[in-house]
């Protein structure tokens, strides 16, 4: 078995992985290759993923799987005028799951520095917060509001000409 | 019980979520009225460019809090400013300095000396601010704050024209509290530079690159005065956006949009030679072919290339034999198909994104341009045509284009008559790929044919846009095509709010409609 380090790793060769409870994924060597902390994992019998349990580490790795032959884009490449525009289908339908699943996935892509995937995330969870006021967002999140009401009266003085934009 | 990512835990992710609301202005400020965790993250991103608007002088203000007393006395402000929540100056990052003036201007004859809108036009067209000590004043006690508040820019859009009163080259003097002002700049826009202003800018421009070598794109606006060699001045201010160019360390965009041809390049497009392992895009407007373009030859990672107005052809055909080009975009008054043609045979496989759009008349000789587009590039996945004939050829080629995702078109349709119109449409709705998600029919061009268009139409649109939505038999077919291929997530038309409300209503149990600019997806 390719020990992961190559750049080289064919279509054929897998690599093990094992999420932190305890389950184990044979994937596509190349994927690891392509993401250097899964790369970081291969290898060892006893080698497990900490912090990303099976069913994350599942939906992870079927995202990596489905992007295997993306371009890779170069460090520091930030051209957000594209990306911000556009999520693929298969991407939107990717994560149609329910919101702790999404959120768990935003976490591995972090820990796993799956920049891409992240991304895609990141991007997500903001257009679940596009045009709705501020009650929506707390009720669709589950967030409470500790704003005492003259703060929050400040606030709206303060920034008034970002309201109706 | 919320996801500790958003709670205080994680701000770095909060952050970046945030930040794809960057161009949301009225998201973000819902976002930052959610808690207050959320508003310590979301004030920053709110307040990093607020100068792009000037209606919304009435946030000048808020700055006035961090002022000193002597200050505020001076710029003739002596109402009592109450403490702000936050210190705002300190996140800005984008700054246009010619919009940052119009606005403190604004708010200074609106707001502070009760002008009529109409007397601030007048005072405007009268173009006397020097007279107005206390607008500039203002202007420069701002700037000096943006600088001593710790904030760092990331784009700077600089003004050499006439009536601009600031001065970019004494920025550099008020930087001794804060030297990093400018060291994380990535994007610096050189607007067009007058003659008056030609000294300001060649002394900012050789003075910029003492402070940072990280901009990654650089765009130059051009002269408002006619270039020549023979004068010292202009030459001078060549050589200082040469020394630009190569002082920076990663390149990735580089254009130059000039009003006049510039037949002669004085060494500008040589000094990319220094940006060769960086540069990915260039746009170019008015320029001839000279031999300094071979120099991007050497450019192995230049990938886009857009050429606007009366540029030579010859320029992407040079290059075009060593590197390989996945996006172009050529916006011309008339485009010349037949060296188009050979671009398209060129850039062949490697073309994923292509824009054609003739401005002034209908693309002529379009079959070259389609045989090629057929020939030499089948993984085109974003396509956008401007102003040519709606012919059987572009609707076959168009169906050709298996990877086809994103599909911009304005036909001319005026040869064509009714009965032909309803068969061709019901070609094209027919053969487009399966793969095609966004449908973009630009200058309502279909307008009476939509329903023909949208019953036959098997294609998985999410997206599509075609302004117009009046007549009943449009959004009959429009809610059946919702409900037969359930894949249709935004509609784009002109304004909304315009339908009738039975109508809006009617069609929004099936699909959101928006205005078109809120889909429209640029090559």
């Amino acid at each position: 078995m390719d020990n992961g380090t190559s750049n080289s790793a064919s279509e054929n060769e897998t690599i093990t992985l094992k999420s932190c409870d305890g389950i184990e994924f044979h994937i596509d060597a190349r994927i690891a290759n392509r993401y250097t902390l899964l790369n970081n994992w291969n290898g060892g019998e006893s080698a497990c993923i900490p912090n990303v349990n099976g069913k994350v580490l599942e939906k992870v790795l079927e995202w990596c799987e489905h992007h295997i032959n993306d371009p890779q884009l170069n460090c520091g490449d930030d051209d957000s005028r594209r990306r911000n525009t556009i999520i693929e289908e298969w991407d939107e339908n990717f994560l149609s799951c329910d919101q702790d699943m999404l959120f768990e996935i935003i976490l591995a892509a972090n820990y796993l520095e799956i920049k891409p995937l992240l991304d895609l995330g990141c991007k997500t969870v903001a257009n679940m917060m596009k045009s709705k006021s501020p009650e929506e967002i707390r009720s669709a999140f589950n967030i409470d509001n500790d704003y005492t009401p003259e703060e929050e009266e400040q606030f709206r003085k303060e920034n008034e000409w970002a309201e109706d934009y | 019980m919320a996801s500790k990512l958003l709670m205080v835990d994680m701000p770095e992710l909060m952050e970046k979520i945030l930040k794809n609301l960057n161009n949301e202005i009225d998201s973000l400020y819902s976002c930052a009225l959610v808690s207050r965790y959320w508003c310590k993250i979301a004030i920053p991103i709110l307040w990093q460019d607020p100068f792009s608007f000037d209606e919304h002088y009435s946030l000048i203000p808020k700055y006035f809090s961090s002022l000193s007393e002597d200050t505020l006395k001076e710029c003739g402000l002596n109402e009592k400013i109450s403490k702000t929540l936050f210190d705002y100056a300190k996140f800005l990052k984008v700054l246009d300095l010619d919009c940052f003036e119009r606005m403190v201007k604004q708010w200074n004859c609106i707001e502070h000396f009760e002008y009529t809108y109409i007397e601030y036009i007048e005072y405007i067209e009268q173009d006397d601010w020097k007279k107005c000590p206390s607008t500039n004043l203002l202007v420069n006690s701002l700037l000096k704050l943006f600088i001593e508040s710790g904030a760092t820019l990331h784009k700077l859009v600089v003004s050499f024209h006439d009536s601009i009163m600031i001065m970019p080259e004494k920025i550099f003097s008020l930087l001794g509290r804060n030297e990093s002002f400018f060291s994380q700049l990535q994007h610096l826009s050189l607007d067009e530079i007058s003659l008056v202003k030609i000294e300001s800018a060649i002394a900012f421009l050789r003075a910029l690159p003492k402070y940072t070598t990280k901009i990654s794109a650089l765009e130059f606006n051009g002269f408002e005065f006619t270039f020549t060699e023979a004068e010292y001045d202009q030459l001078q201010l060549i050589h200082a956006l040469i020394y630009i160019i190569k002082s920076q360390k990663q390149l990735r965009l580089f254009s130059i949009v000039i009003e006049e041809t510039l037949a002669k390049h004085y060494g500008i497009i040589s000094a990319l030679e220094s940006q060769k392992n960086s540069l990915q895009e260039i746009i170019v407007e008015n320029c001839d072919y000279s031999e300094e373009f071979e120099v991007l030859k050497n450019c192995k990672n230049l990938e886009t290339l857009r050429f606007r107005t009366y540029c030579d052809y010859k320029i992407p055909l040079k290059m075009l034999d060593y590197n390989k080009i996945n996006t172009l975009d050529i916006v011309d008054d008339i485009i010349e198909t037949r060296e188009m043609a050979l671009i398209l045979e060129k850039t062949g496989i490697s073309l994923q994104r292509l824009k054609v759009e003739s401005r002034s008349e209908q693309i002529q000789e379009d079959s070259l341009l389609l045989n090629a587009l057929k020939s030499f590039c089948p993984n085109i996945t974003y396509l956008y045509i401007f102003n040519i004939g709606f012919s059987t050829q572009l609707i076959e080629v168009i169906g050709n284009l298996q990877k086809l995702q994103f599909l911009t078109l304005m036909c001319n349709v005026d040869d064509v008559q009714e009965e032909e119109m309803k068969i061709r449409v019901m070609q094209f709705a027919k053969i487009l790929p399966l793969t095609l998600q966004y449908l973009d029919l630009v200058d309502k061009w279909l307008e009476t044919y939509i329903d023909i268009f949208l019953n036959h139409c098997n294609s998985p649109l999410r997206k599509l846009i075609f302004e117009k939505l009046e007549n009943e038999k449009n959004t009959k077919a429009l809610i059946e095509f919702c409900v037969r291929k359930k894949t249709l997530n935004y509609v784009g038309l002109d304004d909304p709010l315009m339908l009738d409300n039975n109508i809006r209503k009617e069609m929004e149990a099936y699909v959101e409609l928006v205005p078109y600019e809120d889909i429209t997806i640029d090559c």
